[in-house]
């Protein structure tokens, strides 16, 4: 068994309703890095994710976490071997405070406890805002509390979703920081549609394109190949 | 909070509102003004007990469960039948009625495990047919107590029952039984219990978190069918016991199953579907309203129908009016 | 040239519409059937609406109205995708409306007859459409809560108001001669037979219309509908007012079957049965509300008495409607297609697994 790999996704294909969604995708995450995925809008880089999560559960392929399959386990027994979610457009619950959202990531009794030191350093405004509800943040510390949230368990993979959408620029510069920090402790898979944090953070990238993974490779590569990018990230 | 603010001032004018209007029309009459505000209070606890369930499962598990009346109607057959039955007429009445309503909750509480987990569960992926199946099974259990009991409504005689029950005091001359004071205070007390599980426990949080968006609660590592499973035994079993503890007043009957659903569901919308403190303070609205216009209409109007129609009413108005209820936020 | 084409295009109708044809054909000769097996006149016996004919046409004439009702409820529930709770509404409320007009009114009994009618389906389908049109654009749950609540608003009013007589209800004196089920049953047979065909042929031309096509995609995926384009509450307004109008005139047909009127015809019974009915028989199609009506109607009349089974004595016609309801909840966990939709999956399958 190869351990090097975190998760490796072979060749999934998943169905939203009769539609057929992803046709045939494959990601390997080694251990300690940051892959991202890219692709254009309505891609799958999404429904990756919750594939991998067993939110829109694949019918074919394979997932397989530290050697230990996924596929057909329910969501929360995956989240309990170890993969924390931060879904896109910062879904975190807006009537909870900040406290009650962290609490709930628990897994056990002092995780909170445990982590609250990383977490306060990592985003400070979490801890001036701890007694508020979630729905009175703004963007930025929306988006911090919900990455704040999957750091609160022991996790190996952190699927990250679109984690610089809608945010200003002085923020993204924050949010970088805050995710290289992190990575030091867990491996992160991210979908990210801003090419330059992407180019920032990420060590390996993988392309998808209408369902499936057309590409992968190192990053640092990827910034020099005009013609890859053009074709299927139409940025230059 | 500016939104929440003003809804407690729309809240505060409905029930100043509705207490001038039953002072004015008791014309002086201070006793029949108490006694019907009582009554507003009795039957808005009881209405609480139902709703309770109702809403926390629609928001959890969106899930309107049409049965949830029927739960009430079972518990309050059940009280009456062990209570009343020959062969625990050797037990003190002052155990054998709270003993009868907790063998009632109890059974609420399973019928309410095996329909989320026999029936409903196989149809998350159907909706339309589990709203469905809600309706079919209130009418399955109010044709069971059919089958069992019969069509005769029963009712509770305060000769030969237990103490409380047939004691009474007076408000500036009239009557008004202790028994229904009693089921005041304990429903008080379990809205404020209920409303602390919610705020002060994990398991409330995960409620709360569960209303608003259930699958990232299931992608935190939480099993949310399970939570699910034990809302919706909960759910019941609370209306089973609303049921218990109105039957010494109301007895039991086949009529109580709507009677109760209805204004439940009134309350659940008017509080907004989902939010706890707008099913508590949407139950005391709902029951002091229907007491008031109950009074008004057998005095003025020489007609219990309106009385009987009220929470039909009622419902059909905040459809109309306020869809959304006061402290909801969507309706679509 | 213009003939022949229109011979063959009738000839295609009657092929594709054998079995249903030959039911018709069949229900046309029944009373005449019975009274010649059992040699019961099917026009009565001794001038008396009796005789095992007579008993038989009134059992199918029960059943055709139970199914117009439930092709009704079928259009909304089935083809439309919208829950109602509340359809003995315009059931019943088109039963008074008509009885109203025969006996309350003081019209000639001719004139009451067309004015009950007309202002009972009016009035049942402007009401149906209110209705929608004050929740259809919320949540589904919210039109299936508004029908329960008006429906049983209804049902206590007139269970109480002195005009209708209250509890006891009022029974139907004036009424015309022609459509009189006493004097005249075997006219009323093939009047409430006429009328499902109708109703029948309507909805399925309906629904193999351009409307009928949008009401299908509403069902599916009321989002995608809408983002094609679609003001889909105008076809859901459509399905529940022309839905509310054929119950009301089920409703009408029934109170003048048995003469009376009362606040049984708004109660939950004509809400569930066509409810059950659709669901047994088959959401979504044709000839499931036909078979489900049929099949649970005729079950209980037939079935209507004890049996005795070891120690056990079960009396289905006590029970029925307990009974009805267990059988509703195993259709829905394991047939939720109905015997129809059941049916034609086995044949669809048995055939691709042949060819
Ligand atoms: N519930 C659904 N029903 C039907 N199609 C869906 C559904 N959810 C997603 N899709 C389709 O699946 C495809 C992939 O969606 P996905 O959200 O994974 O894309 P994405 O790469 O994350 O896009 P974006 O960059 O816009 O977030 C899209 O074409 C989308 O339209
Ligand atoms: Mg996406």
């Amino acid at each position: 068994m190869d351990t090097s790999h975190v998760l490796e996704v072979q060749s999934i294909h998943t169905f939203i309703g009769q539609f057929h969604i992803l046709e045939g995708v494959t990601v390997t995450v080694p251990r300690g890095s940051i892959t991202v995925l890219l692709g254009r809008n309505g891609a799958g880089k999404t429904t990756t994710l919750r594939s991998i999560m067993g939110l829109t559960p694949p019918l074919q392929g394979s997932i397989t976490l530290n050697g230990e399959s996924l596929i057909g386990l329910a969501p929360y027994r995956i989240a309990q071997m170890g993969v924390g979610y931060v879904p896109e457009h910062r879904a975190i619950f807006k009537d909870l405070t900040v406290r009650e959202n962290l609490i709930i990531a628990q897994r056990s009794a002092r995780d909170l406890e445990r982590r609250s030191d990383l977490i306060f350093e990592l985003f400070p405004d979490l801890a001036k805002f701890y007694h508020l509800p979630g729905g009175n943040l703004s963007g930025g510390q929306q988006q911090m509390l919900a990455i704040a949230r999957a750091l609160v368990p022991d996790n190996q993979l952190l699927l990250v979703d679109e984690p610089s959408e809608g945010l200003a620029p002085v923020i993204i510069e924050q949010l970088i920081t805050a995710i290289r920090r992190l990575s030091e402790q867990v491996t992160v898979l991210l979908v990210e549609q801003n090419f330059r944090v992407a180019s920032l953070l990420a060590d390996r990238y993988v392309i998808i394109d209408d369902g499936q993974s057309v590409a992968s490779g190192l990053m640092a590569e990827l910034v020099h190949d005009e013609a890859l990018i053009q074709k299927y990230l139409g940025v230059a | 909070m500016p939104q929440t603010r003003s809804t407690l001032m729309i809240v505060m004018a409905l029930t100043l509102a509705l207490l001038l209007f039953s002072f004015f029309t008791s014309r002086g009459d201070l006793g029949s003004f108490g006694t019907t505000i009582l009554s507003g209070l009795f039957l808005g606890m009881l209405y609480f007990l139902v709703a309770a369930g109702l809403s926390i499962i629609f928001g959890l598990m969106d899930i309107l469960n049409f049965a949830q009346g029927a739960y009430f109607m079972t518990g309050a057959y059940i009280t009456f039948a062990l209570f009343h039955l020959p062969a625990f007429q050797g037990v003190d009445a002052n155990l054998r009625f709270p003993s009868a309503v907790a063998a009632a909750t109890a059974v609420g509480a399973l019928l309410g495990l095996l329909l989320e987990r026999g029936l409903l569960r196989p149809l998350y992926a159907r909706p339309i047919f589990q709203l469905v199946l809600t309706f079919g099974v209130a009418i399955i259990f109010g044709e069971a107590l059919k089958a069992i009991w019969g069509t005769a409504a029963f009712s509770w005689s305060p000769i030969n029952s237990f103490g409380i029950h047939q004691s009474g005091f007076e408000i500036f001359g009239r009557q008004f039984g202790t028994y229904r004071l009693f089921v005041i205070a304990v429903g008080l007390v379990l809205i404020v219990l209920i409303g602390l599980l919610l705020q002060r426990t994990r398991t409330g949080i995960i409620i709360r978190a569960g209303v608003e968006d259930s699958e990232m609660v299931q992608a935190l590592g939480i099993n949310v069918r399970a939570v699910f499973t034990m809302v919706f035994t909960l759910g019941c079993a609370v209306a089973a016991f609303g049921g218990a503890i109105a039957a010494p007043f109301l007895g039991a009957n086949l009529g109580m199953g709507n009677a109760f659903l209805l204004p439940a569901i009134a309350v659940v919308v008017l509080g907004g579907l989902g939010s706890y403190m707008g099913t508590a303070i949407g139950s005391l609205l709902v029951g002091l309203a229907v007491a008031v216009v109950a009074k008004f209409s057998t005095e003025f109007l020489n007609q219990t129908v309106w009385s009987s129609i009220t929470p039909m009413l009622l419902l059909i108005l905040i459809l109309l009016l306020r869809p959304s209820g006061l402290f909801g936020k969507e309706s679509r | 040239m213009a003939n022949e084409s229109r011979l063959a295009s009738w000839r295609r109708v009657v092929q594709e519409n054998a079995p249903y044809l030959a039911i018709v054909i069949f229900l046309i000769v029944f009373p005449h059937l019975v009274g010649w097996i059992t040699g019961d006149s099917p026009f009565g016996v001794g001038g008396r609406p009796r005789g095992q004919s007579v008993f038989w046409q009134s059992v199918l004439i029960e059943v055709f109205i139970l199914t117009i009702l439930t092709m009704s409820y079928n259009l909304i529930f089935g083809f439309t995708g919208v829950i109602s709770f509340g359809h003995a509404l315009f059931f019943g409320l088109g039963g008074y409306i008509l009885g109203g007009a025969l006996e309350l009114v003081g019209l000639s009994p001719e004139v009451g007859l067309l004015a009950g009618v007309a202002v009972g389906v009016i009035v049942c389908g402007v009401l149906g459409f209110a209705m929608g049109l004050v929740t259809l654009r919320l949540r589904g749950v919210y039109f299936a809560i508004f029908t329960l609540a008006i429906a049983e608003m209804f049902f206590i009013y007139f269970g109480r108001l002195p005009l209708t007589n209250a509890e006891d209800g009022f029974s139907l004196n004036a009424l015309p001669d022609l459509i009189n089920p006493t004097r005249n049953r075997l006219t009323y047979y093939y009047l409430t037979l006429f009328f499902v065909v109708l109703t029948f042929v309507f909805i399925r031309r309906l629904m193999h219309s351009p409307t009928g096509k949008v009401m299908l995609a509403i069902r599916e995926n009321e989002g995608r509908a809408q983002t094609i384009g679609f003001n889909t509450l105008r076809y859901k307004l459509l399905a529940i007012s022309l839905s509310a109008m054929m119950a009301s005139g089920a409703g009408m047909l029934h109170v003048i079957l048995n003469k009376k009127v009362g606040p049984e015809i708004l109660g939950v019974t004509y809400t569930v049965d066509p409810l059950l009915m659709t669901i047994i028989g088959g959401v979504g199609t044709f000839s499931g509300p036909i078979v489900g009506a049929a099949g649970l109607h005729l079950s209980e009349r037939v079935l209507n008495r004890q049996f005795v089974i070891g120690p056990l004595t079960i009396d289905v016609g006590q029970n029925w409607s307990l009974i009805l309801g267990l059988i509703f909840v195993l259709v829905v966990l394991v047939f939720p297609k109905g015997i129809i939709g059941t049916w034609t999956q086995w044949r669809t399958r048995r055939r691709s697994s042949i060819g």
